[in-house]
């Protein structure tokens, strides 16, 4: 396990809860969390489909509102923050990496990495050598000027990874990160996850329902029906043998 | 910049519906610009038509004409019957001197050969001077007087005993009519004829004393009548030299013989008075006022102006302006609306389909001023590649109606011409075609991208309002 910074935690749920709809049809995606996750933690979110695990990761990147309680990102509560606020801090702090990678389609690997660097202030050269440095970092320099639809699964999704850590955001979420790729890119990707959370000392949080995934996070928050039913740190076979 | 190669990548890269798009503005403007040069092409064969009907320089016409009624629907017989007292004693007072009616026994013996020949009008004349002072009045630049006489010819051989009708069968007499107008040689730009309608011969002498003994004679006439330039014609018992021929403009006022004023004054008595006068005005600004003055002026004057004279053409070419200036400008701007909807129907179609893309940049930190910034962008681009298009095929489509150049007739009928049995003169009737083309305004042409552009900018901010105003969630969740 990596080390944890005792400063402000990246993230405090305290009874946060998001429900759909009213009345009869009002539906609970998140029923009172209480969570604290610490800067510098690999935490995965497991449970099955349903469980609230993507409504949670909205709640933490700010790009939903809870229906109650509250949602904390290093001591800021978000609920109090307008929309313009809310999208600097996304610019600032926080990376996505989404389970259908969500590349544009019309750009090429490299713009799809400048697309998160554009709303900064940056001379153009300035944001395409930044650009083309994370996606050598990911292993994909041969590969800039390709589109999505010329790049495999794995590598659109390292492009994601690109685009997630070009702003050098301390905190990133990965929803299903291998979700649509083989195994064998799935764990390609893993790989290189755990290891720029290693070296880069980033909060990941990533949801997930793959044990095997489970398995390499620090900690693991196990969501059923909206609810925290176990947080732990222990590994999952550990927790069945409890 | 990151936000124009984005912009053009879009462009780009999904052809169809920039194409589709840009498609429904460039119809919508293409629309705009043919309709606007059809209607520029109808106002000038209008022009076309009516620029020898108005002539160079006469903006206004004065007369003071008495309407006699067609037909005879009096017990008498008697056409004038219907006017009223005063009217009648103007009329008499006008013609005194020539009368149409003829005690025949004092002509000659019963059987001898007569001919008599009496000058009349229906519209009263007035002073020369009114020329002068209408000369002189604000907004006037030039006018100039004329007469116009209808010569009333009868001969046959004197009856014996007293004549019931002499339009009768069996009375030997005969009627035949012709209009004389009387010309100020000295200025040709606002006479009854000008210089331009001579089409063979030569027009009056520039000097009254030189154009006394000269006559200019209609060609129609002229062809009729087997009459050539250098043969004498008579008015009212005098000889004039014929010195050309002229043809009057369709629409405009035509009379049988054109001769030098004072000749005419002095042959019908009316010496020192005009029945018209013709004026010009300094700018086409002055015509309704000066109108108005001059109506007011003179007392039972009738002020006829060039547009007045345009409302006698008719045919397909007066249906065709009717129908563009009642229509032309609501189908340019219905065309112009129903493009604006396309464009913006599918702009939002498009961006629909792009929510989760747009929901994405709202996740990496784009704030939702650019992201409907972006979507705007791209929509003003295909907004000025449709207006830009759009004027290509309007200009095409222009070309085509000029090398097709198709024809459309003015006419007047012959119901128009003449105001009754001594009316002032004639109306020349008839028909004449006319080339239809497409004048392209460079200004309306401007105009119609202009609004494209704005079009596709309205279109695309609305589209990417309504996207970027959803939260990123919703946005991510959508399935397109």
């Amino acid at each position: 396990m990596s080390e944890v910074s005792e400063i402000t935690p990246s993230y405090e749920l305290n009874a946060a809860s998001r429900s759909y709809g009213d009345g009869s049809v009002r539906v609970v995606a998140l029923d009172a969390l209480d969570i604290t996750i610490r800067r510098g933690e690999l935490v995965a979110v497991f449970g099955p489909s349903g469980s609230g695990k993507t409504t949670l990761l909205q709640l933490l990147g700010a790009l939903d509102r809870p229906s109650g309680g509250s949602v904390q990102f290093e001591g800021q509560p978000l609920e109090r923050l307008g929309d313009s606020a809310l999208a600097e801090l996304r610019l600032r702090g926080i990376g996505f990496i989404f389970q259908q990678f969500n590349l544009i389609p019309t750009l090429n690997a490299v713009e799809n990495v400048e697309a998160a660097l554009a709303p900064l202030e940056m001379s153009r050269l300035e944001r395409r050598e930044a650009a083309a440095m994370h996606l050598e970092a990911v292993g994909l320099a041969a590969r800039t000027s390709h589109l999505p639809n010329q790049l495999s699964g794995g590598e659109q999704q390292r492009v994601a990874v690109a685009r997630a850590l070009a702003r050098s955001p301390r905190v990133v979420l990965a929803d299903e990160p291998t979700g649509n790729l083989d195994s064998a890119n799935g764990e390609m990707v893993m790989e290189l996850l755990a290891r720029l959370h290693r070296e880069l000392e980033i909060t990941l949080v990533l949801v997930t329902h793959d044990e095997w995934i489970a398995e390499r996070a620090d900690r693991i928050l196990r969501l059923a029906d909206g609810r925290l039913v176990n947080d732990s740190t222990e590994s999952l076979a550990e927790e069945v043998v409890k | 910049m990151f936000y124009i190669r984005y912009l053009g990548a879009e462009l780009r890269r999904r052809p169809g519906r920039t194409a589709l798009t840009a498609l429904g503005l460039a119809v919508g403007v293409s629309l705009v610009v043919i309709v606007g040069a059809l209607a520029a092409g109808l106002d000038d064969a209008q022009d076309e038509v009516l620029e020898p009907l108005t002539g160079v320089g006469t903006d206004l016409s004065v007369t003071r004409p008495i309407s006699v009624p067609d037909g005879d629907t009096t017990a008498s017989g008697d056409p004038f019957g219907q006017l009223s007292p005063r009217e009648q004693r103007q009329l008499d007072r006008e013609n005194e001197g020539h009368d149409a009616a003829f005690n025949y026994s004092e002509l000659g013996e019963p059987g001898e050969r007569f001919s008599e020949e009496s000058l009349l009008t229906t519209s009263l004349s007035v002073p020369s001077r009114e020329v002068t002072e209408i000369r002189e009045l604000a907004g006037v630049s030039d006018a100039s007087g004329s007469l116009t006489m209808r010569a009333l010819l009868v001969e046959g051989e004197v009856p014996a005993g007293e004549v019931v009708d002499p339009h009768g069968p069996g009375a030997g007499i005969e009627f035949s009519q012709r209009t004389v107008s009387g010309v100020d040689v000295e200025k040709p730009d606002l006479a009854p004829v000008k210089p331009d309608q001579v089409t063979a011969g030569d027009y009056f002498a520039d000097r009254r004393s030189n154009a006394r003994g000269e006559a200019v004679v209609d060609l129609a006439l002229a062809r009729q009548d087997g009459i050539e330039v250098g043969d004498d014609v008579s008015v009212s018992g005098t000889d004039f030299e014929v010195v050309g021929f002229a043809t009057a403009p369709l629409g405009g006022d035509a009379s049988e013989f054109y001769i030098e004023l004072g000749r005419l004054q002095a042959l019908a008595d009316r010496e020192g008075r005009v029945n018209r006068i013709q004026v010009r005005a300094t700018s086409s600004d002055e015509v309704a006022g000066l109108a108005k003055r001059i109506e007011s002026r003179i007392g039972g004057a009738e002020v006829v102006t060039a547009a007045d004279l345009a409302d006698r053409v008719g045919g397909s070419l007066a249906d065709a302006e009717n129908l563009s200036s009642k229509l032309g400008t609501a189908l340019a701007i219905v065309a112009l609306l129903a493009a604006f909807l396309i464009a913006t129907l599918l702009t939002l179609s498009s961006v629909q389909k792009r929510t989760r893309e747009l929901g994405t940049l709202k996740a990496l930190g784009w704030r939702q001023r650019l992201v409907v910034r972006q979507v705007a962008g791209e929509s003003l681009v295909q907004g000025a590649l449709g207006g830009l298009v759009g004027a290509a095929i309007g200009l095409a489509g222009a070309a085509v109606i000029d090398a097709i150049g198709p024809t459309l007739e003015a006419s007047v009928e012959q119901a128009r011409a003449g105001v009754g049995p001594f009316g002032q003169g004639n109306v020349a009737s008839g028909s004449t075609d006319v080339v239809l083309g497409a004048t392209v305004d460079p200004a309306l042409l401007a105009l119609a991208v202009v609004l494209a552009i704005v079009g596709g900018l309205l279109a695309g901010a609305a589209g990417g309002w309504r996207a970027a105003r959803l939260r990123p969630a919703e946005a991510l969740r959508s399935t397109e």
